[in-house]
């Protein structure tokens, strides 16, 4: 199965532009572009030539329209008018692979790479050489080596991409996007997360590319950067292309002149005239990418944090709400306050509105009244019971007074505009009263109307007496709303500026000032961080092979030991007589047990296994009778396609009804095993003994079954090794957007995985059918999680992405050998239930922790389990007491 | 506003009202139509009865759902109650205490302990149950050696058979807790952090929910709701059965799911799971009447699930 997009169109005419002359036609043009979304224009009739052998650097504050332009460009989406052409031919681009195909690739800011594959196949996912099943690995390697050496990476091509630096990860997109013949390459903030010293590696890359004739767009914040390495700068601001300066012009003062001073018509409320006391006081602050944070803020005062992206302003504000807080001391009303959880935090009085609403703030399936009022119930309680009328009142008043446009109180959060969800947001923390208020982009994807209204409201907080702490990456916003800003760079304050008399320019100066400096703070921590521990970790895997038959080594280790202690304490065990009867067992759940990997593989899983085991038994003893009639050829066909029917079912609903796959694989669950009892409601009926013959024959000693299953797993971990199906599998089940984004058809996998679980339940079935020699609705009922422990046992992740088809081998042979040595030690059978149960979840929660992540994970879940913790009860602030911000509403209505 | 939408409004009030009441009654009358004795007030009775075990069972899974998780250890929970109280009653009344204690101990236990495999441990609650079901399972299987002894005693019997009102004994047990868990879920504290839980774990943290905690206590209630719905049915039928919890692995999710709650958490209510586990017991009723076998009741049950899902999601015009 070849699941990949057709993408080379160009792969023969290489670029081999030797002299790439500035006045060459542009490769890559747009023309007139419009875009809209909603109500935002986000393009307004964008126009811009790309030339060959250029790196054109492409600046812009947040919402300029950039990422915006280079979706367009990318293919991601079409414009809703204008046109894009490529060498002077109007085009049009159907998806990112289509772009891919015509020359055109990018490297986002958050990697697409797919995290279950090794570098070198990273770089050849969908285009591996080799023929149609396998792949040559060889060339892959050397093909990767290639495109790796030629941009100076040092990364390792059987390195997994989580063993990388960041810079390493970047250098891998860019070798994956040059080795096909790429002749425009994007790049989305590709320094953010870089050292210096990475930084200047990529120039170098860069420099090469464009010396190559390959152009080059540049997509950056950061201004003196882009004057190093840019030959052309376009600025963009509010959706428009504000002008393109040829290197000698782009002087700093002049592309920052270019991107702000927006005109936007907004009217800020009046500045506090005499803050109060302080309230909030922090000093020596420290997060991952911030730190010797110190600052004050005062009752009624609105203080701003401002600078460019990820220059710590975020962090702090989240580390005050104790969210990645790694140091430091924070006072409130002159009390140090422990701040380690946000529910400590939202108890002394902190209140944080997270900038991803969608992700941290709301939850779309409930009402405004339920999301509005949650973090306050406690409150309102009577004798241990939410007194409703007072939720209604409260949420009501909100409502009203925060003019939350909706039916009612009942109405979904999700229904509504980004605006009213954020005034549902807001309206919860206006119920109540608390000292701090930390507002992350409170106004991000709002329309112009209600931002006017949202900056009434945190005046209206301040007025109330709270220290309001605003991060906003909009600098007119930033400068109008606040009373001061903080200027972060390179995780630090870099300024503390009074807003009255602050302009755009002097923000941005001491915003990308600090960056051009020597770049420690934010940008040093992959010297520390996880690039240690990242190398650390590579030089243990040297041998991927090794790390990838890790779990399978263990197992068999575990597997030969008990072996070897059966043989010890019972004579019988090492007859070949009972080897062979233990290869009959171990063949059909072996054989079910692929089936369910492939499921699991994908992140799915296949309850219906051990009911279909059931049904073609069921079947069998009909067809395969010796009274049927009907030739053995044919009945064994019809048990097939009942395996592959109900593989179809599963396929169906999963990926057409989009149902998950637990409900559709329980569903179907229910119904295969309906059938089963139908078509025989208890064991009976007959089994051909020539059939049965066929089936237990043995070669020698060994039954042909057992070989028949080896085979197969042999073919499956071959595949799985080096075939394009694995590849897809492991792709697909790591991350799923990643795998669409490289052009694998998911869907037809899940479903193909779906039908080869039902054909393999099937042949399990007619094993086993077989063996009993009759048919049974129950003989396959403990197959459902035999399998999956097989699998769960071999090392598979319940996740998807991970496992080996020898692991499972190895799970299912574990399986029967503990039935097999507690049989033989005269233990009784009903003890199998309990340790295939135990099994799994040992198993699934040894594998789950091997990684550190996962350990750290789980003690921070187990402390916050134990923790003696009280759960946080807002103050519930009297609705008419003079100091609550409900009480300023009332008075200004 | 567009037919669609309308329909969309229309589909959020039915879900929250349970829109499975319509169902129920519509499948009470095409019963009563087939089978006209189906009217009778001893068959509603008769079907409520029965209707209680799985309802009881059904209101401790639609608390770990809302969460989102699932809880398919309930089988093997109700199983090994029915096998532990019955060994310990012996059938006299002064080892009910013992036996109550014990099962009720036993639930608590396995609820905590699903519930620290998936929250610590982080196993899907799918597989951490799957795997719970088969050690009770198999744990009652050893503990009887495959051949269960003891009976209920005569005094508790009367919580499984017994009458007050005309109305028998589970019923009630069922309705008074289905009322309790409705207050729990729609008038706490407690019951607002579980749907925020299921909704949003992460903004429920930011919100100071202990998400964890909910969840482990969710996973508690379910093993707790399994061993009462266990204990009623061993004082209905009085003796010992390996089987007895079998039939629940699905039907209690199938309630669930029949009742409008959503897999993926947040979404769901008491009130429509107690419909949903009636309208299972009718359905099987009605099963009974138009004599299918039950590898038809299996095919329908399966069937029902998946219309259950696909209509939902018509009816709110979301994606779940």
């Amino acid at each position: 199965m070849r699941n990949c997009a057709k993408s080379s169109v160009r792969d023969e005419e290489a670029t081999n532009s030797e002299e790439a002359p500035a006045t060459a036609p542009p490769v890559l043009s747009v023309r007139a572009v419009d875009k809209r979304f909603g109500g935002v224009h986000a393009l307004k009739s964008v126009s811009l030539d790309i030339l060959p052998g250029e790196i054109h650097a492409l600046v812009g504050e947040n919402g300029a329209g950039k990422s915006t332009l280079m979706r367009v460009l990318t293919g991601a989406h079409p414009p809703d008018s204008g046109s894009v052409l490529i060498d002077g031919a109007e085009i049009r681009l159907a998806s990112p692979q289509d772009a891919f195909a015509r020359g055109i690739a990018m490297v986002w800011q958050d990697t697409r790479l797919a995290m279950t594959l090794d570098v070198a196949w990273n770089i050849s996912l969908c285009h591996e050489p080799g023929g149609r099943v396998l792949v040559d690995r060889a060339a892959m390697l050397e093909t990767a080596q290639r495109a790796l050496a030629r941009i100076g990476s040092g990364a390792d091509p059987l390195a997994l991409p989580s063993e990388l630096s960041r810079a390493q990860m970047q250098q891998v997109e860019i070798a994956r996007a040059l080795s096909r013949s790429t002749r425009v390459l994007i790049l989305d903030e590709p320094t953010s997360a870089l050292t210096p010293a990475e930084t200047e590696g990529l120039f170098q890359v860069l420099a090469e590319l464009r010396a190559a004739g390959t152009a080059i767009v540049f997509i950056s914040h950061r201004i003196p950067e882009v004057q190093a390495i840019a030959d052309r700068v376009t600025v963009m601001k509010d959706g428009v292309i504000t002008g393109t300066l040829s290197a000698q012009e782009a002087t700093e003062a002049r592309i920052v002149s270019m991107m702000v001073g927006r005109e936007m018509g907004l009217d800020f409320p009046p500045r506090a005239t005499a803050p109060g006391d302080v309230i909030l006081q922090v000093s020596g602050l420290r997060t991952a990418h911030a730190r010797d944070i110190a600052f004050e803020v005062r009752a009624g005062e609105i203080v701003g944090f401002g600078g460019i992206e990820g220059s710590g302003q975020q962090q702090t504000a989240r580390a005050l709400f104790g969210l990645g807080i790694r140091g430091g001391e924070v006072r409130l009303n002159g009390h140090p306050v422990p701040l380690s959880t946000p529910a400590q935090a939202i108890a002394a009085g902190m209140i944080y509105v997270p900038a991803d609403r969608q992700r941290e703030g709301l939850f779309p399936i409930h009402s405004i009244r339920e999301n509005a009022a949650l973090p306050n119930v406690g409150g309102w309680t009577r004798r241990g019971l939410i007194d409703a009328g007072r939720e209604a009142r409260e949420v009501a008043a909100q409502m009203q007074g925060l003019q939350v446009k909706a039916p009612g109180p009942e109405t979904l959060v999700g229904a509504l505009s980004g605006g009213n969800q954020q005034k549902v947001v807001f309206a919860r923390w206006f119920i109540g009263a608390s000292d701090v208020y930390i507002l992350d982009e409170p106004t991000q994807g709002v329309d112009v109307e209600t931002k006017m209204e949202l900056y009434g409201l945190i005046r209206r907080l301040a007025e109330g007496g709270a220290a309001v702490v605003v991060v906003s990456s909009d600098l007119p916003e930033l400068i109008g709303l606040t009373d001061r800003i903080l200027v972060f760079s390179a995780g630090r304050i870099a300024a503390d500026l009074r807003s009255a008399g602050a302009t755009e320019e002097g923000v941005m100066r001491h915003a990308v000032g600090a960056a051009k400096g020597d770049g420690d703070g934010v940008r040093d921590r992959h010297a520390s961080g996880p690039d240690g521990t990242a190398q650390g970790r590579a030089a243990v895997r040297r041998r991927p092979l090794l790390q990838r038959y890790l779990p399978g080594l263990l197992l068999l280790a575990l597997v030969v030991l008990i072996a070897f202690a059966a043989s010890l304490a019972a004579p019988y065990f090492l007859t070949p007589r009972n080897f062979a009867s233990m290869g009959g067992q171990i063949a059909p759940l072996a054989i079910a047990a692929l089936g369910q990997m492939s499921t699991i593989l994908l992140g799915g899983i296949d309850l219906s296994v051990g009911p279909t085991i059931s049904l073609v038994t069921a079947i069998a003893s009909y067809l395969l009778s010796p009274e049927s009639g009907v030739p053995i050829t044919f009945g064994v066909l019809a048990c097939l396609c009942a395996g592959i029917a109900v593989g179809a079912l599963n396929a169906a609903l999963t990926t057409v009804l989009r149902i998950p796959d637990l409900v559709a694989t329980l569903a179907t669950f229910s119904v295969v095993q309906g059938i089963a009892l139908i078509v025989r409601p208890a064991p009976g009926g007959r089994v051909s003994g020539e059939f049965a013959d066929a089936v237990t024959m043995r070669l020698g000693m060994v039954p042909v079954v057992f070989v028949v299953a080896v085979v197969l797993y042999v073919v499956a971990e071959t595949l799985l090794l080096r075939g394009r199906l694995g590849a897809r599998f492991y792709a697909t089940g790591g991350n799923v957007a990643s795998a669409r984004a490289a052009g694998i058809a998911t869907d037809r996998l899940r479903a193909g995985a779906y039908l080869f679980s039902g054909l393999m339940a099937a042949v399990a079935g007619l094993i086993i059918a077989a063996r009993i020699g009759s048919g049974d609705p129950q003989a396959g009922t403990t197959f459902t999680l035999s399998t999956v422990t097989a699998v769960v046992v071999g090392g598979t992740l319940v996740f998807g992405g991970v496992g080996t088809a020898v692991g499972t081998m190895l799970g299912a042979i574990l399986i029967i050998l503990m039935q097999n040595v507690l049989n033989q030690l005269y233990v009784s059978a009903y003890w199998q239930y309990v340790w295939t149960g135990a099994l799994t979840l040992v198993a699934v929660g040894f594998h789950g922790l091997r990684t550190p992540e996962r350990r750290a994970a789980m003690r921070a879940a187990a402390g916050r389990l134990v923790a003696r913790q009280r759960a946080p009860i807002r103050r519930p602030g009297p609705p008419h007491d003079e100091d609550t911000p409900q009480a300023k509403q009332e008075c200004h209505r | 506003m567009s037919a669609a939408g309308s329909l969309e409004a229309l589909g959020r009030a039915l879900r929250a009202l349970g829109a499975v009441w319509i169902a129920v009654t519509l499948l009470y009358i095409v019963s009563g139509l087939v089978s006209p004795s189906m009217f009778q007030l001893g068959q509603v009775v008769n079907i409520l009865q029965v209707a209680a075990f799985l309802g009881v069972v059904a209101l401790g899974q639609v608390i770990v759902i809302l969460t989102g998780g699932i809880d398919l250890s309930q089988a093997g929970t109700i199983t090994l109650t029915n096998i532990v109280a019955t060994s310990v009653m012996m059938g006299q009344p002064e080892n009910i205490a013992a036996a109550l204690l014990i099962c009720l101990a036993l639930a608590v236990a396995v609820g905590l302990l699903n519930g620290i495999l998936v929250v610590v441990i982080g196993i899907t609650p799918l597989v951490t149950t799957l795997g719970m079901n088969s050690i009770l399972f198999g744990a009652a299987l050893v503990y009887t050696g495959g051949a269960p002894r003891g009976e209920a005693a005569e005094a508790f019997e009367v919580i499984g058979t017994g009458r007050f009102f005309g109305i028998p004994a589970p019923t009630l047990i069922w309705l008074a807790l289905a009322a309790a868990l409705f207050v729990l879920t729609r008038r706490t504290v407690f019951g607002r952090w579980l749907y925020a839980t299921g909704a949003n774990p992460v903004a429920a943290r930011l919100m100071g929910v202990p998400v964890e905690r909910m969840t482990v206590a969710a996973f508690v209630l379910s093993g707790v709701m399994a061993a009462i719905g266990g204990l009623l049915l061993t004082a209905y039928v009085g003796s010992p059965s390996l089987g007895i919890g079998n039939q629940f692995l699905l039907t209690s999710v199938a309630a669930v799911v029949v009742g409008g709650a959503a897999l993926t958490g947040g979404l769901g209510g008491i009130l429509p799971t107690v419909g949903g586990a009636i309208f299972i017991t009718e359905l099987n009723s009605f099963t009974n009447i138009v004599q299918v076998t039950t590898g038809t009741q299996f095919v329908l049950q399966g069937a029902i699930i998946i219309l259950s899902v696909i209509a939902y999601r018509r009816l709110s015009g979301t994606g779940r």
